[in-house]
Parts: structure tokens; sequence; C-alpha cells
């Protein structure tokens, strides 16, 4: 419009728009239009062949029916945890593997390595491990004196053990993000601080802290949204069991799946991503926000 | 052979107007040096010349082709970039010759072409380097040797020289000078600097703007500026003005006065002025000389000796400042008066609106 | 005094390192030397004779081959999807980045909703039913591409970003066309992001296990992740043959660290960091 039409030239640009439409069509059709379709098939009850419509019906057994609800509390609580100890680990090992210590390029890569590995054969390789009378893990405990518990069997417990090989397997994503972020912090920040007399732990607090937080925030979302996805792992471990005790939202969308139930499958989905909306949207905000501010 | 005309170029950029109705024309083999403070559209209108920037309005002609709608590939240009813009995979010799690639020229001719660029340049032992082992230096002369090797009919460089260091750019400048004159072509070259304009335009372009202020010979904008911003513009230091009042007229001669000039005699176009009128005066600062008999008087506030010459900032009763430079070395103190004798032959007058006065010649 | 600390640290982490992320592996290579009795205890024991490599031929035999039909596809799924990926993301990339227009907010859009949104399963699966693509390597492929966009359009994105707008116009003015720009000018210089993409976007397919799980069932059509559960039964997992299996898929990703764990590192954290 800017351009006047006095020099209106019809030259090919360098620029071209088209460049846009291969992947625009790959991605409109196989992931755009079926999340708009979800929208609608969530209300249904579904055969692929032919839907119902049934209202918010769907949701309702969602928000009745106790083990979807636990389902959903599982999914959250999962993501809380293996979010928040990545964090903690994760800036653990970044301070670790930055400070001069012996064999940081071993450490480096043995924290990394997990993240490469096929999550499945993680997830087995511990169910084996997680056993609780023939396990290593428990074995081990046995030497020192401790009766380990049944990581996997306990239904209060499987869930939180999933997410432990969870963290076990993405705290070399979190430490390298670290790592990232502390090795571009400014050393005079440091220096300054040394000249103010700070102790490490005031270091730590008021320098290293703050000013790392872009990684932080990196770091909890992604995990965060992980988190609140993960079905590999579960399904590899628990299957969601004993029970429902370890069921996740994505793991309930797979069995309604199996089970030919469709339009509850979808409706999963769409919690499932309701959930991402309402969490991380905000979350992500928050710790942008806070981060303009420094 | 080919010449340039620009009539009545516009451009806006959404509706901003950058470049406000330029009239100009270039003959075949000048080299044209635009001026300006920064943002006053020279590299806008350089781009335009380049086919990197649409014209939205009025004609560009090279040669007898309007360009507005041609390719730049078509336009017989090539344009050197301020920050060289070497393609870095590329070696020398690629970087080079990758216009004329693109031309699909046969390889044979390419590597004569090729060749003859980096003698005439100089840059032979560079030719299998890639950018990023070539000093600031080198790479200027594989960006120029990118524009020749394409045998362009116009040259246009945007700020060629203003990454390398002082010594450097003197080199350079008398390369590109010597480059002129053999290769005979068109320039078109922006700058900043003060002395690579006057050192190598056979004609200044002074835009503030997006307007032309001013065009003409490096010395003519120098000794007859055409407006207070011309005269303020070119020569540096940067030139000295006053308020003066018109104290009599005498046939070309005018004699103007203020509170810190008794007065002077300046020969002026006096059909456009009358005893009584406010106008102003512009001396510049080598154009000052100590003399006990002198009109203008003031205190010194600042001395910088720099051998050669000194630069003294002198404070006027009025409580301006002016700035002088004295040949040679002068010892002087702070606070201490002056006595400066102005010459008249080299002063210009400037009526209201900043048009200069001069005595037509 | 604080180098003796220093190195008191250093065994510190590499004894509790070593305990919490070898350990395990170790434990996949010992059971993978096992035979069946020996694995059935599932302990942390030497084993008795060597038996990879008779595990390692009824691995790959077991169910027809299908092993060898499993990594077929995989690398076929992998190769095919991260070329696919590499050029369409560096064109939308290098376009997004230069050409600034009214669009370009919805199509960043778009793409942080990709990063984020999971997949709608069950109406993807009703939609490839219709294109005819369900259940087949091309249908899978194409999921890949469009699952994994939105991530290598921001690492494109990001490095074109940062080679200056002078080279395309020294291009155009050395008389490029406007396809030239983009394959002989931008297209060579994002070699370094070009690797990263290719690394770290095959790991992620290669070990990929719900898409294929949803998208691509049957048995000719398996991947590497899904023959795990060949031997996996709620009674008589063969635990050694179980273990040679991980041991097997754990490889291509294990050469990918040893040869580009800069690549990887550097992408997923500059990845994360502009997402
Ligand atoms: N793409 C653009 N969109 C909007 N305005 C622009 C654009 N490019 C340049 N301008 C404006 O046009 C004016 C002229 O810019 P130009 O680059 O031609 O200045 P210049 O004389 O070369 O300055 P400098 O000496 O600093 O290089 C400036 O005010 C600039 O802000
Ligand atoms: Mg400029």
């Amino acid at each position: 419009m800017a351009s006047a039409p006095t020099t209106a030239r019809s030259r090919p640009s360098t620029y071209p728009v088209w460049f846009f439409l291969p992947a625009a069509i790959i991605y409109s059709a196989l992931f755009l239009a079926p999340t708009f379709a979800s929208l609608y098939f969530s209300l249904t009850r579904w055969t692929l062949f032919n839907s119902v419509f049934i209202g918010f019906e769907n949701f309702a057994q969602f928000f009745r029916e106790p083990f979807l609800i636990q389902g959903l509390m599982n999914t959250v609580m999962y993501a809380v945890v293996t979010s928040s100890l990545k964090v903690v680990l994760g800036m653990g090992l970044a301070l670790l593997l930055t400070s001069n210590i012996i064999a940081r390029g071993y450490l480096r890569s043995v924290v990394f390595f997990p993240v490469l590995v096929s999550t499945v054969g993680v997830g087995i390789t511990f169910t084996v491990l997680m056993h609780p009378t023939q396990g290593m893990i428990n074995q081990g405990l046995a030497l020192i004196g401790i009766k380990g518990p049944g990581w996997l069997t306990d239904p209060r417990l499987a869930l939180y053990s999933v997410a432990l090989v969870d963290v076990w397997k993405g705290v070399g994503l979190a430490t390298v993000i670290y790592i990232a972020g502390l090795v571009a912090i400014p050393r005079d920040y440091y220096e300054a601080a040394r000249i103010d007399g700070a102790t490490a732990w005031q270091n730590f607090w008021h320098v290293t802290l703050p000013l790392s937080r872009p990684a932080t925030a990196t770091v909890i979302t992604l995990s965060f949204i992980g988190g609140l996805r993960t079905f590999d792992l579960i399904w590899a471990m628990t299957k969601g069991g004993p029970g429902f005790a370890s069921d996740t939202v994505a793991s309930v969308i797979y069995k309604q799946y199996q089970a030919g139930f469709y339009g509850l499958s979808t409706a999963g989905n769409v919690v499932l991503f309701v959930l991402i909306g309402i969490i991380v949207v905000p979350l992500t905000m928050f710790l942008n926000r806070k981060q303009g501010h420094e | 052979m080919a010449g340039l005309e620009f009539k009545a170029l516009h451009k806006t950029y959404g509706s901003v107007p950058v470049i406000k109705g330029v009239d100009l024309s270039v003959d075949h083999g000048e080299f044209v040096v635009f001026v300006g403070p920064s943002g006053c559209g020279k590299s806008t209108l350089l781009r335009m010349i380049a086919g990197l920037e649409d014209i939205t309005s009025g004609e560009l002609w090279i040669g007898d082709k309007l360009c507005n709608d041609v390719e730049p590939r078509d336009r017989g240009i090539a344009m050197v970039f301020q920050s060289y813009a070497l393609y870095p995979h590329m070696t020398v010799y690629d970087n080079v010759g990758f216009g004329l690639k693109l031309a699909r020229t046969d390889k044979a001719e390419r590597d004569r072409k090729i060749r003859d660029a980096a003698r005439i340049l100089q840059m032979e032992a560079l030719l299998d380097r890639k950018p990023s082992q070539l000093s600031g230096g080198q790479r200027q002369r594989v960006a120029i040797g990118r524009a020749i090797v394409r045998q362009p009919e116009v040259f246009l460089f945007d700020e060629p020289l203003s990454n390398l260091d002082a010594a450097l750019r003197v080199d350079m400048r008398m390369e590109l000078a010597k480059l002129h004159q053999d290769l005979g072509a068109t320039m078109i070259y922006v700058t900043h600097d003060q002395v690579e304009a006057m050192t190598l335009a056979d004609k200044i372009v002074v835009l503030n703007g997006g307007v032309v202020q001013q065009v003409g010979a490096p010395i003519d904008l120098y000794q007859r500026p055409a407006n207070l911003f011309v005269a303020g513009f070119i020569g540096s230091p940067k030139m000295n003005f006053a308020e003066v009042t018109v104290q009599s007229i005498d046939g070309t001669m005018a004699t103007v006065t203020s509170k810190d000039i008794s007065s002077v005699s300046v020969a002026a176009d006096t059909s456009r002025m009358s005893v009584g009128d406010t106008l102003t005066l512009g001396v510049r600062p080598h154009h000052l000389t100590l003399d006990a008999s002198g009109t203008l008087v003031g205190g010194v506030s600042l001395v910088e000796r720099l051998g050669n010459e000194t630069n003294v900032s002198l404070k006027l009763p009025s409580g301006a400042t002016w700035l002088v430079v004295l040949d040679g070395d002068h010892n002087l103190r702070g606070s201490q008066a002056l006595q400066l004798a102005v010459d008249s032959s080299t002063v210009v007058l400037f009526d209201k609106t900043g048009q200069s006065l001069l005595a037509p010649r | 005094m604080k180098r003796r600390a220093s190195i008191i640290g250093g065994v510190a982490a590499i004894a509790g390192s070593f305990v919490v992320f070898v350990i395990p592996f170790i434990f996949i290579i010992l059971m993978a030397f096992k035979d069946k009795p020996q694995s059935a205890l599932r302990d942390f024991s030497w084993p008795q004779g060597f038996h990879l490599w008779d595990n390692l031929v009824q691995v790959v035999t077991t169910r027809n081959w299908m092993m060898i039909t499993a990594f077929i596809n995989s690398a076929l799924i992998t190769v095919i999807s991260v070329t696919l990926l590499v050029v369409l993301a560096a064109m939308v990339g290098f376009v997004l980045a230069r050409r600034k227009t009214r669009m370009n907010g919805l199509i960043e859009f778009l793409i942080l909703a990709g990063l984020m949104i999971p997949p709608a399963v069950v109406p993807t699966i009703w939609l490839m039913q219709g294109l005819k693509l369900f259940g087949t390597l091309h249908g899978m492929i194409l999921i890949e591409v469009a699952y994994n966009l939105p991530f290598s359009i921001i690492l494109y994105r990001a490095f074109v970003a940062t080679i200056p707008r002078d080279l395309d116009e020294a291009a155009i003015i050395d008389g490029a066309r406007p396809l030239d720009v983009f394959f002989r000018i931008i297209l060579p210089m994002l070699w370094p992001v070009t690797v990263t993409n290719i690394v770290v976007q095959s790991v992620g397919i290669f070990n990929d296990f719900t898409n294929p799980l949803y998208y691509l069932p049957g048995n000719q059509n398996a991947t590497v992740q899904l023959t795990l559960y060949n031997f996996q039964s709620q009674y008589n997992t063969s635990y050694n043959l179980l273990f040679t299996n991980i041991l097997l898929i754990t490889v291509p990703p294990l050469i990918v660290f040893l040869f580009f764990n800069r690549q990887i590192v550097a992408g997923m954290t500059a990845g994360a960091v502009k997402g």
C-alpha cells in the first residue's frame, strides 16, 4: 500500500513468500487442522466413521470419573516435581561443572548423555532396576541396611518414581542450559562483588541467581511443557499403574484411544492443551516480565 | 558511456518522505561525492541508483536508459559497501568472480578478468584466502575488485573507507583517485569525511533532509557556499557566524558592523539588501590573522597547539565563541586578549532566509 | 589448600556421577552379555560366559528379522524427515528473518503454539486416514516434519538474523536472481546451524516412540523403539534379549554423541533459549 503505484513492479522478490508454502501446507494439514478439529470432536461420541454431538459430556466425564481426575492431578504433580527438581539439580550441576573441578569433560558428558538415549530404553532399564526385591536399587540399599520401598508397585510412590527417572534422563539438558547461562554472566559482577566483600553464598544469591534467570525461565518452561505432555516414559514403566495410580492425561488419551472412545480421548487432548495454556502461558509471562525488570 | 540523470526523484518509507525531489545530472566519467549530515538520505539515494530501493516517483536515467524498473544487474552498476559484504564462505577468487559466474561468463575469460582485477589492486597473493583471513584494507581491496571485474559504467561507494584506520584511509583514498583515472568510469561516492570529499570529487552534492542544497566543484562549495547550511557543513573547522547590520552600501561593497566587529567591507550582491538590514556574516577560522590594527577583539578561552597551526577558542564581547586557526605555533595564555584582522575577501554574507549574498562573478 | 579441596570434590563428583549415571549403562551392557537364566536374576553380576553374539543374532532374527526392517524403517524416517526439515525450515527461517510483514506476528505465534500444544492424536489419525497417509512411512515422515518444524525454524531464523543484509544486496548487485541469493549465498552460510539441526532432530526422531505408536501401527512398519516390546511379556520376559535390544538402539545416539557433542549442546541450548 505504501509503495506508490508509479513503480508497480512485478519483479520476483529475493525473499519469496512462497518459501513459506511447503512448510505451511504440511504444518497446517497435519498439525493445525487436527488441532482445530479436536475442538469439535471433543464434543462428540465418535467412531471415526460417524460422530454424534453430545455437548460437554466428555468433559463432564473427565471431571466426574475419579480415575480421570486423578490423571489430571497426576499430570500437574508430575510436571511440578520434574521441573522443580530439574531447576535445582540443573543449577547445582551447572555450578559444579563451571567451577574448576577435575574431570569436567567427563562429568559433562556423563550427565548429558542420557538426554540422547531412547526414553523407552531408559524406562525399561529402570523398571528392572526398581523392582522391589530383585531390583538393583533396593539390593544396593539393603547393603547399607535400608529397606527400599516398592518404587513402582506402591501406588503412592509410582508416579514419583517415574518422575525421578524423568529427572535422571532430563537433568543433563537443564544443566547445559544453565551452563550456557552461567558462562554468559560477565566476570565483572563477581569481581565487583568480591571487592564489596561478598561471601560465596551472597555471591550466589545476589549475582548468580538473578543473572541466570533467563536460563531458569527456559528450564522451567521446557520441562513444564515436557512434564505435562509426558507419555512414553510412563507407558514404558508403569502403563499408568498400579491401578490408575500413575496415569496422566497423556496416558489416559492413549488408553481411551485404544478402547475406541475417540471422543473422550480427544477431549483429553483438549484438556491437556487447555492445561498447558492456563499454566504455561502465564508462567512464561511471569518469568519473562521479572526478567525484563532487572 | 554512461552519465546519470535524476528527475524529481522521491522516496517515501510508509508515509515518511526521505528523498524529497532530487534533480541532478552527472556526466560520464565524473567523480561525484554525496555529503550531508547523518540521516539526510545519502545512502538511500545511492541505493535508489543501485536498484536496492524502489523509486517512489521521478525518473532515474543511467546512460540513455530509464532505469526505474530495471533490475540491479541490468543497470551497468557495481557497488562497494561500507561493511565490504564479502561472501564469507567463498575464497577471494570466488568472491571476485561471483558476478561473472552468475552472468555465465566462460571459465577462461572469467579467470582472465579475475586475475586482471587482482593485478590492478595488487592482491594476486590473496586469491586463495577466505575473507576472514584478510585485514581490513585487504577486504576493502577485494570489495573493490568485485566491483571492477564487472566493468560497470557506474561505480557506487557507500562510505567505503570509514572502517579503516586513518593511515590506511589516506592510502586507499589515493588509490581510489588513481583507479578513477585509469578506468575513466563514473563514480558516485558517499562519505562523511570532508577531506575525502574535497580531494576525490569532481563534483560535490550537499544533501540535507532529502533535499539537494548545492552542487558544485569542491573549491566552489568552499568559497561560494549557496547558503548557511553548505557554508557550515563544508570546511573544517566549521565557519564562524555573527549577526551583523548593514552600515552602508557602496556599489558592490557592503560595509557591515556588529557588537564584536567594528566594521568590515564585503563584496556582495548589494541589490538584495539595504542599509539597516540584519544579515549573517560567515568567517572561516583560517581567515582570521593576528593584527594589532584588526577589527575583531576577543579573549582566549582555549588553546590547542598542533605545531604547524594553533586552534584558539575566542570569547567575543557579545558572549559568542569563535574559533580561530592561526598559522604556526603561538604560545597563548588563557584570557589573554587578541586582536585579529578579518580577511574581507573571503567572508560571506547571508540574508535572513540563509541564502548567501555573493557578488555575481 | 584450594587445590586439594577441588581434587576431593572432583573425586566425590566422579564417584557420585559414576553410581548415578554410569552404572545403569554398565548394567545394560552386562545384561546383554548374559544368557537367559542368568539375566532373569536381574542382578548386577559378571556374565557367566560370553553370550552377546548369540543374543545379537537372536534379537536380529526374531519375528522374521523384524529388527532389520525396523532399523531400515527408522533410518528412512529419520533421514528423509530430517532432510525435509532442513530444507523447509531454512526457507521459512530465511524469509521470516528478512521480510518484515504483518504476517510475521501470526507466524511466530503459530511457531510457539507448535512448540507447546500437544498434537491432537485421534483427529490426526482421522485426517491421515482421509489423506491415505495413516500407517504409511511417508505419512509418518510428514508427521515428524510437521511436529519438528517449529524448533528448526527458530534455529534458522535466529541464525539468518545474524547474517548482514549487505550480503544479500551485494549478491543482487552482482547479478544474483532471487533464488540465487538463498541457494548460493545464504544456504551455504547456514551450514553450522544445519549440522546442529541434523544432529538434534535425527536423535529426536530416531528416539521417537509415541508418534510411531499412534500413526504407524503394524509389525512390517515397526520402528526400532517399538521393537523393545518384542521381548517383554508379562510372565516370560527374555531379559538378555531385551537389554541386547536396548544396547543396540543406544548405539546410533552414542555415535552421534561422540562425533557431534558440541553441536548437540549448542543446538539444544540455543533453540531452548530462543524458544
Ligand atoms: N527501511 C527504512 N524504513 C524507514 N526509514 C528508513 C529506512 N531506511 C532509512 N530510513 C530513514 O531514511 C533516512 C535516510 O537514511 P539514509 O540511510 O539514507 O541516511 P544517510 O544519509 O546514509 O545517513 P548516514 O550518514 O548515517 O549513513 C533516515 O532518516 C532513516 O531513518
Ligand atoms: Mg548511510
